[in-house]
C-alpha cells in the first residue's frame, strides 16, 4: 500500500464534526490568523469539516486556572468569537463560564449566546458537576436549546478537587432532564463512566481525549445506543486522526459511524448553528 | 463428591498460567475434582470487572460440571442490572467479591450482599489473589483481612458468606466467630504449613471448610494433597465437598 | 474420588529428599516440648507426604535474624540432637553468621568435621555479597558439602541482610567450587531464576512460597533438570502442597525423581550415606 493509498484509506466516509477543540491560544501562536491557520489545516488533513471551539482563558493549561474569573471567560469568549469571524462555515464556538459566579454566568451566556449566536456552553473544573451553581447556567441552557459540554474523568491518580467524575454529570442530568448535556472524554471515564450514565437518556459522550483504547467506542455504542456517542478530538491536547480512529477503528455497524461523526452532534446544536443532519 | 469452590479461568497479567477453561477443567479432573466453580481472572484488573462475566457464562455454559461464580462490584453503577443476569445463569450458585481490587471497603457492598439473600446465592469473599510479597512492584494490592469478611458475614446472618483464600493462621485465629456464625465458612485453597488442615480439624473447624484449588495460579496436586495427606477420611471427605454440597444450593 | 483413593494417587512413586527443613522448636506453629516429640512430629508429617529423609536446620528457637555465635552454637546442638534421635531421616546442617567469618569456620569445623553435619546453612544476618562469606565458602569447599543459602525478591521489601538471587549468584561466582543451593525458588520467581542461571555451581530448592503453576517447570528449562532440588521450608509450609510442585508439573518421571531425591543426594557428602536411586 502506498503512502497516498494509505492516507485514502483513513479518510472518514463522510465530513466530521469536532465537538471538542480548543484554540491554541496567544501562548502558542502569535495572532487569530495563525491560530485558525494551523486549526484548519489540520483539520483539513484530517478530514473534519467543522469545529465547536472553545478557548479556557489563555492562561490556562494541563490544571491551570482551573477557576477563572468572569473577566477571563469573557476574554476567552471574545478569542472564540474572533475565531469563528476567520471562519465562520467551520468554527462553532461555545461560550466558557465558571459555576462559582452563576448570574454573571447567566449574563454571559446571553451575551455569546443571544447576542453573539454561540452555540454550546462549555463547563470545566472550576466546580464539579453536582454543585448548585451549575444549576442556573443549565437552566439557561434549556431556555435557549444549546447543549452544555461538561469536562469529565475519573482519575486513578486523584481527580482535581474540583473536576466532575461521571457519576456527577449523571447527577447534572437527573438534575435538568431537558437539558442535552455532552459528557467529555469516554476514555478518561472509562468502563465504570458509561455505567454511571446508562440511565441518563440526555447524556452524549464524546470521544475526546484519553488514548485511543480498543473497545471504548463500541463499549459506548453498545451501553448507550449509537445516538449518544459523538465524535470529538480536545485539539490540540490530542490529534485529530488518532480521536477518528477511535471510531473509524471500531467494531460498529456503519450506520453508526456517520452519526457519531456528524449526526448525533447536529441534533445536539441549535438550528442557528447551520449543521444539517447527513 | 470433590466441589472446588475456588479456581479461576484466564489470564494474569505478572504470571503466566494455562488458564483457558478446558486445561483448567482437565488439571482438576485429573485428582477427580467433580464440581468447578469458576471466576474470570481478569477481572480484577478490569475497571469493570462485570465485562468479564458474559464470556464466563458462554465458555462455562459448555461444560456441565463447570459453575460459573460472577464478579460483582457494588461500586459499579449498574451492578443491579449484572445480578439480575448473573440470576438468569442456571448453574451460578455464588458470586464473587474482590474489594482489594477495585477498590471497596465492604460496607460499601452490604445492598448487593442483602440482595443475594433474596436470590438465594452465596458469596465468596477473596482475600488475596497473590502473595504480597511477589506481586510486580508496580501492582501491589493489600490483603483483605479475613476477619472483616468475618464482620460482613455478622451483618448479613442470612447470607452464606465464604472467606477465600485465607491463611491458616487466620483462619485458625477466627475459629469462635467461624463457630458462632452458622453462615460463615473458609476455604482453604492458600493454607500452607506442617499439617495446616489438621491443626484446623483439631480446632473442631471440620465443617467450616471448604476445598479451593486456586486453580490455575496454583498447582492442583498441591490443592489436594493439602487436604488430604493428614486427615482421616472422614474429615476430608468434608472438606473436599460434604460441607460444599450441604451448604450450596445446587 | 474418596480420599484413600486420593492419597494413593497423590502418594510420590520414588522417596522424597527433603533439602529444608526446621524443627518446630524453631518455626512449629505449636510449642514442642523436646527434640524427641519435635522429631516425632515432623517425622509422622513427613512420611504421610513421602517424604523420608529431611536436611534439618535450626535458626535457633527464638529465630534473630544476626544470631550471635552462642546462638548459633545452641541451634546446631539442637540439630544435632535430633540426628542423634534419628540418623537415618535427620541430616543435619550446621547455621554460621557470616558477621562472625572465624567462630563461623571454627564452628563449621566442630560441627561438620567433627559431628558430621553434611552442609552449612546461611539465611539473613548478611547479604551473600558480604565477603563474611567467603571463609565460610572455603570451609565449604575444603569439606566438600553444599551451603543453602536463603534468597528473596520481595515486592515489599527485602530485609537489610537478605539476599536477592542476584547476590548468591555473585556469590556462586567468587567461589566456583562451592555447591551453593539458593533457597525459595517460587520467592525468587522468574526474576530470580534468571539471575543464577549462569551459574553452573548454583542449585534451586523448591522450598517455601506458594504453589504457583509453572515456576518448576521454568526453573527446569532454564537451569536444566539437574540443579532443582526439592526443599519444602517445613513447618512453615506443607510437605504435601510443596511436594506438588514438582508431582504436579509436566515434567517427566526421571527429571521429577531427579529433583525429589538425586540431585540432592549428588550434592551431599559421602558420610550423609544418600546413595542415589
Amino acid at each position: 500500500m502506498t503512502l497516498t493509498e494509505l492516507r485514502e484509506k483513513l479518510r472518514p466516509p463522510c465530513p466530521a464534526l469536532d465537538i471538542h477543540v480548543h484554540p491554541l491560544g496567544p501562548k502558542r501562536v502569535d495572532s487569530v490568523d495563525e491560530d485558525a491557520r494551523q486549526i484548519l489545516a489540520a483539520a483539513d488533513r484530517a478530514g473534519v469539516e467543522k469545529m465547536c471551539i472553545f478557548l479556557l482563558h489563555p492562561a490556562s493549561g494541563e490544571g491551570q486556572l482551573p477557576e477563572p474569573t468572569m473577566d477571563q471567560c469573557r476574554e476567552a469568549n471574545d478569542y472564540n468569537l474572533q475565531m469563528r469571524e476567520r471562519s465562520p462555515d467551520r468554527f462553532i464556538p461555545f461560550c466558557y463560564v465558571n459555576p462559582m459566579y452563576p448570574q454573571e454566568s447567566v449574563a454571559e451566556i446571553d451575551r455569546c449566546v443571544e447576542g453573539e449566536q454561540m452555540c454550546g456552553i462549555k463547563l470545566w473544573i472550576a466546580r464539579r458537576a453536582t454543585d448548585p451553581g451549575l444549576d442556573p447556567i443549565l437552566q439557561r441552557s434549556v431556555e435557549l436549546g444549546i447543549p452544555v459540554l461538561q469536562h469529565a474523568w475519573d482519575k486513578t491518580t486523584g481527580n482535581l478537587s474540583g473536576e466532575p467524575f461521571p457519576q456527577d454529570v449523571a447527577h447534572l442530568a437527573k438534575r435538568h432532564p431537558e437539558a442535552k448535556i455532552i459528557m467529555a472524554h469516554l476514555n478518561g471515564c472509562g468502563l465504570r463512566g458509561v455505567e454511571h450514565v446508562i440511565d441518563c437518556p440526555n447524556i452524549t459522550v464524546d470521544t475526546g481525549g484519553g488514548d485511543p483504547e480498543a473497545g471504548m467506542v463500541d463499549t459506548a455504542v453498545n451501553a448507550l445506543g449509537g445516538k449518544r456517542v459523538v465524535f470529538a478530538s480536545d485539539l490540540p491536547v490530542r490529534l485529530l486522526g488518532q480521536c477518528l480512529g477511535k471510531t473509524l477503528g471500531a467494531n460498529i455497524p456503519e450506520q453508526f459511524v456517520r452519526d457519531i461523526l456528524w449526526n448525533n452532534a447536529a441534533r445536539l446544536l441549535p438550528e442557528w448553528a447551520g449543521v444539517k443532519p447527513i | 463428591m470433590i466441589i472446588d469452590l475456588n479456581a479461576f479461568t484466564g489470564h494474569w497479567p505478572s504470571h503466566p498460567v494455562t488458564g483457558d477453561l478446558n486445561s483448567v477443567r482437565a488439571s482438576l479432573h485429573e485428582y477427580g475434582v467433580d464440581r468447578i466453580c469458576v471466576s474470570p481472572l481478569e477481572a480484577a484488573w478490569c475497571r469493570n470487572p462485570h465485562r468479564f462475566n458474559e464470556a464466563l457464562y458462554r465458555t462455562a455454559g459448555t461444560f456441565p460440571d463447570v459453575y460459573p461464580v460472577p464478579v460483582l462490584d457494588p461500586t459499579v453503577a449498574t451492578w443491579k442490572k449484572e445480578l439480575e443476569r448473573a440470576t438468569r445463569e442456571l448453574r451460578v450458585k455464588l458470586v464473587r467479591l474482590l474489594p482489594a481490587y477495585s477498590p471497596y471497603a465492604l460496607e460499601a457492598a452490604d445492598e448487593l450482599l442483602e440482595a443475594l439473600v433474596a436470590e438465594n446465592l452465596a458469596v465468596i469473599i477473596q482475600t488475596r489473589l497473590e502473595d504480597p510479597r511477589r506481586q510486580h512492584q508496580l501492582a501491589q494490592v493489600p490483603d483483605i483481612p479475613a476477619a472483616e469478611i468475618a464482620n460482613t458475614a455478622e451483618r448479613h446472618p442470612a447470607l452464606t458468606v465464604i472467606i477465600g483464600g485465607a491463611r491458616t493462621g487466620e483462619i485458625r485465629g477466627l475459629k469462635d466467630r467461624l463457630l458462632a456464625s452458622p453462615n460463615l465458612y473458609a476455604d482453604v485453597s492458600q493454607c500452607d504449613g506442617l499439617d495446616a488442615i489438621k491443626v484446623l480439624v483439631e480446632e473442631g473447624l471440620t465443617e467450616k471448610l471448604l476445598f479451593g484449588s486456586h486453580a490455575p495460579l496454583f498447582i492442583p496436586y498441591s490443592a489436594l494433597s493439602r487436604v488430604v495427606t493428614d486427615l482421616a477420611d472422614e474429615d476430608a471427605a468434608a472438606i473436599l465437598g460434604d460441607n460444599a454440597e450441604r451448604i450450596i444450593t445446587w | 474420588m474418596k480420599p484413600a483413593e486420593l492419597k494413593e494417587k497423590l502418594k510420590p512413586a520414588w522417596p522424597a529428599l527433603d533439602v529444608h527443613v526446621h524443627p518446630l522448636d524453631c518455626f512449629g506453629l505449636t510449642k514442642v516440648s523436646s527434640a524427641r516429640e519435635d522429631a516425632n512430629l515432623l517425622i509422622e508429617s513427613a512420611r504421610r507426604s513421602g517424604v523420608e529423609k529431611m536436611c534439618l536446620f535450626s535458626l535457633h528457637t527464638t529465630c534473630p535474624r544476626e544470631p550471635t555465635v552462642a546462638e548459633c552454637i545452641e541451634a546446631n546442638d539442637y540439630t544435632l540432637t535430633m540426628r542423634d534421635l534419628e540418623p537415618d531421616v535427620f541430616l543435619p546442617f550446621c547455621y554460621v553468621n557470616p558477621m562472625y567469618p572465624d567462630e563461623s569456620a571454627a564452628e563449621i569445623d566442630r560441627c561438620v568435621q567433627g559431628a558430621k553435619m553434611v552442609g552449612i546453612k546461611l539465611w539473613v544476618a548478611r547479604r551473600a555479597t558480604d565477603p563474611g562469606l567467603d571463609p565460610i565458602l572455603e570451609k565449604a569447599v575444603e569439606y566438600n558439602v553444599p551451603v543453602l543459602q536463603h534468597a528473596w525478591i520481595k515486592t515489599t521489601g527485602n530485609l537489610v541482610g537478605e539476599s536477592f538471587p542476584a547476590d548468591v549468584a555473585d556469590l556462586a561466582q567468587r567461589h566456583p567450587k562451592a555447591k551453593i543451593i539458593m533457597a525459595h525458588m517460587n520467592g525468587c520467581g522468574l526474576r530470580g531464576i534468571e539471575d543464577v542461571a549462569h551459574c553452573p555451581n548454583l542449585y534451586l530448592d523448591t522450598s517455601g512460597g506458594d504453589p504457583d503453576s509453572g515456576i518448576t517447570e521454568t526453573a527446569v528449562a532454564a537451569l536444566g533438570p539437574n540443579r532443582v532440588v526439592y526443599g519444602s521450608d517445613a513447618p512453615i509450609r506443607h510437605f504435601g502442597v510443596q511436594l506438588g510442585k514438582t508431582l504436579g508439573t509436566t515434567l517427566p518421571d526421571n527429571v521429577k525423581r531427579d529433583i525429589l531425591w538425586n540431585n540432592t543426594a549428588r550434592l551431599l557428602p559421602e558420610w550423609a550415606g544418600v546413595d542415589t536411586i
